[in-house]
C-alpha cells in the first residue's frame, strides 16, 4: 500500500506540474505573457520560458519529496514521544544540493546574459526576427522623443511631428525611444509589455528604449510607476503601422497637423475636467475657453490644484488646442 | 457585644494596577505580549486595507474607492505591513523568547526595550493619525519615490517621514539590545552552535537593522528637508537627483526584506524538528547560510531599479548578486525537507503552516529568480507579476510562519492552547485562499496590469483573473476570523498547556507556562542545541 501511495503522489505530482508548464510556455492567452510582437519583447519571452523550465524542475524537487515524505511519514500511529532516526545532516547531500544550485544560477545567468547583453544598449547590435545579427551603427534608429507627463504621454518625432498617448512606429524598423519626464513632473514609466519591458521616465535623465517591431497592430500599454491621482488613466498605445503608410502618416504630419487640438484635449485635458469632477470643474460652456492667449497661458503655467500640462510645448501644440477649446467656450451663445 | 472587624484592604501600589503595570514594566515578557498584541493590531489593520483593495478591483469599472483615496489605501497597507506589522511582530517574539531561549533572566537593557516598544506604539500611532490631517494619509506609495512625495500636498506625508524616523529610532534600540542580549547573556554551557536557530536568525536581524536602518534615516531626513525646508537633493532642476533617494531607499529596503524573513526562517527551523522528532538537519548549514543570506542582502538593492536605466553590466551585477542569495536559501529549503524526512510527523497547526510555509516560500524564491533576470524584470517590475512575488515571499513567508509561531508558542506565552480544529480550518483557509489570491495575480501581470492602479481594461480575463483573486482574499479574511475566534474562545476555556506541550528542545520549555517574571529557578547545563531534549534524557536513564 505505501509503494502505491509513493507512486501515485509521485505521479499526480508529475502531472500538475507538466500540465501547468504546458499552459505557461504553450501560448494560450491569459496564462502566458502578452505575445510578443517585437525583437526585444520576444528575446525576454525566451527568457521567460528558459527560466520557466528550471523553475518547474526545482519546485518539482521540492515538492515531490514533500509531498511523498507527508503521505509516507504520517500518522504512523506512534505516540508523540517516539523519536525518528537522529540524523545530524548529511555532507555529501549538502554538498550536493549546493553545487547543484550554483550550476543552475550559472547556466541562468550565462543564457539572460545571451538574450539580454544587447537589450536597451546603445552601442548594441541588433537581431532581426529571423536571428540575424545587424550591427546597428549600418542603421540608426527611428528616435523619437517620448515624456511622460501628469498624466499623459507625448511624443514628438524626428520632424517635429506630435502625438500625445497613442504613438505610432513602422513596422520592422529599429525605434528608439528616448524616454524623459519634464523637470517639474514626477516619475513615470513607459510600458508596452508586446514591445519591451518598461523604461522609467525620470525629470532630468533620459533613458533608451529599443525594438524592432515585427507586427502590425495597435498594441495598449500604460504608465508603470505611481505618478499620483491620475495614475490609472495614464495608458498609451502603440499603433505599428506599414512602413510606407508610416512615411506617408509622418510627413503629412511635418507639415499639418489637423487633428492636433483634439488630440490634445483629449489626452491632457479631459483625463481630468471630464473624468474627474472632484478634482477638476466640467469646462464646457466656459468662457475662458474663446480667450485663446488666456487658454495658452493657462496650460503653460497652471493654476491652483492644475499642473502646466503645457509647459514646453511648442508654439504649434498651444495654438492647435486654443483653436480647438474655442468650440466649447461660447456658454452656448456663440 | 462582638465586633465584626472588616479585613483592611490595602490599595495596591500605583505601578501594580492592571493598566499601570503593563505601561511601567521592564519585563521582556510583558513588552513582548505588548509587542504582538500591537502588531497584530496593525496586521489586522493593514488586512482590511488589503480587502478594501481586493474590493474595489474585483471588477474593472468598479467605483468604491478611487484615485487619490485608493493611493492612500494602498499607501497605508505596504507601510503598515512592512513597517508596524511584520518587522515589529519578530521583534515581539524575539522579545518573549530570546531571554526564555538563551537562560536569561531578561533582556540586556530593559529599560531600553520599554522605550523600544512604546515608540513602536506611538510611531504606529502618529502614522495612523495622518488620515485626520490636513490632506489626509500619505498617498505616494509605501516606497515614497520623489518627486511624487514631494509634490504630494497635505501633511500626509510629513507625518508618513516622522513616524517612519521613530519606529527607525524604536528598531534601531530594540536591536542593539538583541545582539547584545544574545552575545552576553548567553547560559552556562551553551556556545554559537548550542544556540537556537531562532536566535541565530534574530541575531542576523539585529545586525541587519544595525546596519541599514541609518541608511533610511537619511533618506528620510534628505525627503523632509526637500518637502518642508525647499532643499534640492532629489529636484533635477536644481541639480539634484530624482534616483538618489530610490538608491539609499532600497538600500535599506532589500535587506528589510530579509529582516522580516530571516526570523520566519528561524520559527521553521523551531519548528519543523520538534513536530518531525528528529534534530534539525544541518544546523550548520543553516545558521551559517543565516548569516550568509544577510550579507548579500546588502549588494543587491538596484534590482528594484532595473528600469531607471542603468548600463548592462550594472545590471548584469545585481542580477548575479541577487541570483546568488537563491543559494544559502535554497539550501535551507532542502535542509527542511529533509528533517522531516523518516520523523515521526505530528501534523499539529504549528507543523501544517511550517509545511506551508515550505510551499508558498518556494514560489514566493522561484518566481524571484524570473525577476532577478534583469531583461525579464524590465517587464515584471511595477506589474501584478512582482506584486505576486512579493506577497508570496513576504505575506507568505512572514504570515506562515507567523501564525506556525503563534500556534507553538502559544501555550508558552499564555498558558493555554489554541484549539486545534479551529487551528486546522484557519490553515487551510488560509492556505487555499492565499494561493487563490495570489497565483492569479502572476497572470495578471504577464497580461501587463500594473501595480497601483483602481482600474483596468473591462475585458474578460483581466476581469476573471481579478475576481478570482478577490474572492481569495476573502476565504484568508475568514481564515483570520477564525483565529480571532480561536483566541476569544480559547482565553477562558483553552486546555492549560503545562510547561511542555509539544515535546520540544530548547530552554523556554524548561519553565512554567506562562514562566514567572524572573523566566527561571535554575538552568540546566547546555551540552548540546537540544538542551530539554538531553535532560529528558537523563531522567529516563535514572529512572530505569
Amino acid at each position: 500500500v505505501q509503494r502505491r501511495n509513493f507512486v501515485a503522489v509521485f505521479l499526480i505530482a508529475l502531472a500538475v506540474v507538466l500540465a501547468g508548464s504546458w499552459f505557461g510556455f504553450s501560448r494560450i492567452e491569459g496564462v502566458s505573457p502578452v505575445e510578443p510582437a517585437s525583437s526585444a519583447a520576444a528575446a525576454i519571452n525566451d527568457l521567460y520560458i528558459f527560466i520557466g523550465v528550471f523553475a518547474a524542475v526545482i519546485f518539482l524537487s521540492v515538492a515531490i519529496p514533500l509531498a511523498l515524505i507527508i503521505s509516507r511519514y504520517r500518522e504512523r500511529g506512534l505516540p508523540r514521544e517516539a523519536e525518528g532516526p537522529q540524523v545530524r545532516g548529511n555532507t555529501r547531500l549538502e554538498v550536493g544540493w549546493t553545487a547543484a544550485s550554483v550550476v543552475i544560477v550559472l547556466v541562468i545567468v550565462a543564457f539572460t546574459l545571451y538574450k539580454g547583453h544587447n537589450l536597451n544598449d546603445p552601442d548594441r547590435s541588433f537581431r532581426t526576427a529571423a536571428g540575424d545579427r545587424v550591427l546597428a551603427a549600418t542603421e540608426p534608429g527611428l528616435e523619437i522623443a517620448v515624456e511622460g507627463r501628469q498624466y499623459y504621454w507625448r511624443y514628438v518625432y524626428p520632424n517635429g511631428a506630435v502625438s500625445i498617448d497613442r504613438l505610432r512606429l513602422p513596422v520592422d524598423r529599429e525605434a528608439d525611444l528616448a524616454v524623459t519626464a519634464p523637470d517639474r513632473d514626477v516619475i513615470h514609466s513607459w510600458w508596452a509589455p508586446a514591445l519591451n519591458g518598461k523604461m522609467d521616465a525620470i525629470p532630468g535623465v533620459t533613458n533608451h528604449l529599443q525594438f524592432r517591431p515585427t507586427r502590425v497592430g495597435v498594441f495598449e500599454g500604460r504608465c508603470a510607476e505611481l505618478c499620483g491621482i491620475q495614475h490609472t488613466a495614464m495608458t498609451l498605445s502603440v499603433e505599428v503601422m506599414p512602413a510606407d503608410e508610416f512615411d506617408a502618416w509622418l510627413e503629412r504630419a511635418g507639415d499639418a497637423q489637423p487633428d492636433l487640438g483634439k488630440e490634445l484635449f483629449e489626452g491632457v485635458c479631459s483625463k481630468c475636467h471630464f473624468a474627474a469632477p472632484e478634482y477638476a470643474p466640467n469646462i464646457i460652456g466656459n468662457p475662458l475657453l474663446a480667450d485663446g492667449p488666456r487658454v495658452k497661458q493657462l496650460v503653460q503655467n497652471g493654476i491652483r490644484q492644475m499642473p502646466a500640462v503645457g509647459r514646453g510645448w511648442s508654439e504649434r501644440e498651444l495654438d492647435a488646442l486654443a483653436e480647438y477649446v474655442q468650440q466649447f467656450g461660447g456658454g452656448g451663445g456663440s | 457585644v462582638a465586633t465584626q472587624v472588616e479585613p483592611i484592604r490595602y490599595p495596591l501600589p500605583w505601578y501594580r494596577g492592571r493598566v499601570m503595570s503593563w505601561v511601567v514594566s521592564t519585563d521582556h515578557k510583558k513588552i513582548g505580549i505588548l509587542y504582538l498584541g500591537t502588531s497584530l493590531t496593525f496586521f489586522v489593520a493593514g488586512g482590511i486595507l488589503a480587502l478594501l483593495i481586493r474590493t474595489q478591483l474585483i471588477q474593472a469599472n468598479t467605483d468604491f474607492i478611487v484615485r487619490e483615496d485608493y493611493n492612500k489605501i494602498v499607501t497605508m497597507h505596504g507601510t503598515t505591513m512592512v513597517f508596524l506589522a511584520i518587522v515589529p511582530v519578530w521583534a515581539g517574539f524575539a522579545n518573549f523568547l530570546i531571554p526564555l531561549m538563551i537562560g536569561a533572566r531578561d533582556m540586556a537593557f530593559p529599560r531600553l526595550n520599554a522605550l523600544s516598544y512604546w515608540l513602536f506604539l506611538f510611531g504606529g500611532i502618529l502614522l495612523y493619525s495622518s488620515w485626520f490631517a490636513t490632506g489626509g494619509a500619505p498617498d505616494a506609495g509605501w516606497t515614497s519615490y520623489p518627486p511624487l512625495s514631494v509634490q504630494s500636498q497635505g501633511v500626509g506625508q510629513d507625518l508618513w517621514i516622522l513616524s517612519l524616523h521613530v519606529l527607525t529610532v524604536s528598531s534601531l534600540a530594540g536591536a542593539i539590545n538583541f545582539i547584545v542580549t544574545i552575545q552576553n547573556l548567553r547560559t552556562a554551557g551553551m556556545t554559537w552552535m548550542r544556540m537556537p536557530l531562532f536566535a541565530w536568525t534574530i541575531y542576523v536581524y539585529a545586525w541587519l537593522l544595525v546596519a541599514v536602518l541609518p541608511a533610511l534615516s537619511a533618506g528620510l531626513t534628505l525627503l523632509l528637508l526637500d518637502r518642508q525646508f525647499d532643499t534640492n537633493f532629489f529636484r533635477p532642476d536644481e541639480g539634484g537627483n530624482a534616483i538618489l533617494y530610490q538608491h539609499v531607499f532600497w538600500f535599506f529596503g532589500h535587506p528589510e526584506v530579509y529582516i522580516m524573513i530571516l526570523p520566519a526562517f528561524g520559527v521553521i527551523s523551531e519548528v519543523l524538528p520538534v513536530f518531525s522528532r528528529k534534530p534539525i538537519f544541518g544546523y550548520k548549514a543553516i545558521a551559517f547560510s543565516s548569516v550568509a543570506i544577510g550579507f548579500l542582502s546588502m549588494l543587491v538593492w538596484a534590482h528594484h531599479m532595473f528600469t531607471v536605466g542603468m548600463p548592462v553590466w550594472l545590471q548584469a551585477y545585481f542580477m548575479i548578486a541577487s541570483m546568488l542569495i537563491g543559494i544559502p536559501t535554497g539550501m535551507k529549503i532542502y535542509n527542511w525537507i529533509a528533517t522531516t524526512w523518516r520523523g515521526n510527523l505530528q501534523f499539529d497547526t504549528a507543523m501544517l503552516f511550517a509545511l506551508g510555509f515550505i510551499v508558498v516560500f518556494t514560489i514566493g524564491g522561484l518566481s524571484g529568480i524570473f525577476v532577478a533576470a534583469y531583461p525579464f524584470d524590465w517587464q515584471a517590475q511595477d506589474s501584478y507579476f512582482v506584486v505576486a512575488h512579493f506577497h508570496y515571499v513576504l505575506m507568505g513567508g512572514a504570515t506562515f510562519s507567523l501564525f506556525a509561531a503563534l500556534f507553538y508558542w502559544w501555550p508558552k506565552i499564555f498558558g493555554r492552547m489554541l484549539d486545534e480544529r479551529l487551528g486546522k480550518w484557519t490553515f487551510w483557509l488560509f492556505f487555499i485562499g492565499f494561493n487563490v489570491t495570489f497565483q492569479p495575480q502572476h497572470l495578471l501581470g504577464l497580461l501587463g496590469m500594473n501595480r497601483r492602479v483602481y482600474n483596468y481594461p473591462d475585458e474578460n480575463l483581466w476581469n476573471s483573473y481579478n475576481l478570482i483573486s478577490s474572492i481569495g482574499s476573502y476565504v484568508m479574511g475568514l481564515g483570520i476570523l477564525l483565529f480571532i475566534a480561536n483566541v476569544v474562545i480559547t482565553t477562558r476555556r483553552g486546555r492549560r498547556a503545562g510547561n511542555d506541550p509539544w515535546i520540544a528542545n530548547t530552554l523556554e520549555w524548561y519553565t512554567t507556562s506562562p514562566p514567572p517574571a524572573y523566566n527561571f529557578e535554575t538552568v540546566p547545563y547546555v551540552t548540546s542545541a537540544r538542551p530539554l531534549r538531553d535532560l529528558r534524557r537523563r531522567i529516563g536513564e535514572r529512572l530505569e
